[in-house]
């Protein structure tokens, strides 16, 4: 069985015929070839996966791609081109936030809903914000970190 | 995943006879942060998915002459950020907060953690402290009944294979009833619970009166408290009556061993969880006057 879906990909529209077990993640990697959300758990804990749909920061391992049909999406890819980076972004990369990187993606999406959310967070805000996205390198402290250097430097800046 | 058909019916009488037409080998799907996982890897793949989110009805939350109505199909950031549950069943909102991380409850839905039926499953205790109740929609028509009565047993509601659950009441009666809730897991982020609960009570005369106290995860489903409860009826729930209180709870629960914790760590963090929730909901029941 396939069906067909349209959904709106980082500001463009995308049509395709799926299979209904095609989740989005899988959609998003091997169809739109937008490989910067990850496969981590498959389950749901680790957040490598997450994806921006309709405003709310979702793991798309856990949403069929059917699932999206109509809906806008917002992947990594999404917040910046090869000239400009996302401020998030830039001040993750200035920290030295990541080592190996596979959760980046999935930590900056979080971030990004988080600060679409609630501009100025908490230390305590930032932490449960990320408490989705699991990080086995940097132990958490410099992502937390860049995430509040961020908002301060805009609070100082405003 | 192994192939399935897809289908999205648009009204609860259209799901429900699919369903029926390919009983028992179709399966609703809410948010799918359970469902997914489990077509992913289980073998309990179902022919047909019967996806239930262009159900309007079973969406919203509103206040009707039986209560507060919160629809299956929200999710449990929709009950965290609503003004009437703040207002109404704030209780509610100290237990979808527990539930996974934010992208769990972006997806997931108060019906699907109540069909689940799960023993942690965070979001009973509280609706049980508040006596809710829920409307299964079949092919029959509709019922209604309690939420105790809809837990039947660990992954087993009283749902027959062809109803869906349409949405869930905080009665009048209870809204604004004092309410504290309370989970206790290995970890703050993203921990199933070891055990959960909540107490709900109201003051008659300076004294508490109708106390219920639901815990979870320490016994096949949600229970109730009974002995505790008839305890500190009639009592200023000062410390000896919230101790005593406690150790009713403890022994009227009965927690399993397994790799999470032992049974006996169980029922210490039932005593202590039976004694918190009372004493906050007392206070806050204190402090409406
Ligand atoms: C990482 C992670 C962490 C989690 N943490 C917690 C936690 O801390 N606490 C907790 O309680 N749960 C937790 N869960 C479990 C899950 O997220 C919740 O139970 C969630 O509310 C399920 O809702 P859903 O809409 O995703 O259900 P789905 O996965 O769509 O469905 C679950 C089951 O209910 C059935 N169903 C759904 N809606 C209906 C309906 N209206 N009528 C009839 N049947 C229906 C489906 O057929 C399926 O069997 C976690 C899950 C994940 C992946």
């Amino acid at each position: 069985m396939m069906i067909d879906v349209k959904m709106t990909v980082n500001g463009q529209e995308r049509t395709a015929s799926v299979a209904p077990e095609t989740t989005l993640l899988t959609f998003l990697r091997d169809s739109l070839v937008l490989t910067g959300s990850k496969l981590g758990c498959d389950v749901g804990d680790c957040g490598a996966c997450t994806v921006i749909v309709n405003g709310n920061a979702v793991n798309s391992c856990l949403m069929l791609a059917v699932q999206a049909d109509g809906k806008d999406i917002t992947t990594i890819e999404g917040l910046s081109d090869f000239e400009h980076l996302h401020p998030l972004q830039a001040v993750f990369e200035q920290m030295s936030s990541f080592q190996c990187g596979f959760c980046a993606p999935g930590m900056i999406i979080s971030a990004k809903h988080l600060l679409d959310k609630n501009p100025h967070p908490s230390k305590g805000e930032v932490q449960e914000a990320l408490s989705g996205n699991l990080c086995r390198c940097t132990g958490y402290t410099k992502i937390v970190d860049a995430i509040l250097e961020l908002t301060s430097e805009e609070a100082s800046a405003a | 995943m192994r192939p399935f058909e897809f289908v999205a019916p648009e009204t609860a009488e259209k799901a429900v006879a699919i369903l029926a037409e390919n009983s028992p080998n179709a399966k609703p799907l809410a948010g799918g942060t359970d469902m997914v996982v489990d077509l992913k890897h289980t073998n309990a793949v179902p022919k047909v998915v019967v996806d239930l989110n262009k159900i309007e009805e079973f969406r919203g939350i509103e206040m009707t002459d039986r209560g507060l109505r919160i629809g299956s199909l929200v999710t449990h950031t929709e009950i965290m950020e609503h003004p009437l549950v703040a207002e109404h069943a704030p209780a509610m909102i100290d237990a979808a907060r527990t539930i996974g991380a934010v992208q769990t409850r972006n997806l997931g839905t108060l019906g699907g953690n109540l069909v689940t039926c799960v023993p942690s499953l965070d979001s009973g205790p509280v609706l049980v402290a508040l006596d809710a109740e829920v409307t299964v929609v079949g092919n029959d028509g509709r019922r209604q009944m309690p939420l105790t009565e809809f837990f039947v047993g660990p992954r087993k509601t009283a749902l027959n294979p062809d109803e869906l659950l349409a949405d869930i009441i905080v009665p009048t009666a209870m809204l604004g009833r004092a309410t504290h809730f309370l989970k206790f897991g290995l970890r703050k982020g993203q921990a199933l619970a070891l055990v959960n609960g909540a107490s709900s009570l109201r003051l008659d005369g300076g004294k508490v009166a109708d106390a219920r106290i639901a815990l979870g995860a320490v016994a096949p489903v949600v229970i109730r408290a009974g002995k505790a409860e008839d305890l500190v009826n009639g009592t200023d729930a000062d410390e000896a009556v919230l101790a005593e209180a406690g150790d009713l709870a403890a022994g009227e629960c009965k927690p399993i061993d397994d790799f999470r914790a032992s049974a006996d760590y169980r029922r210490d963090l039932v005593r202590v969880l039976t004694k918190r929730t009372l004493e906050t909901a007392y206070a806050i029941a204190k402090d409406k006057g």
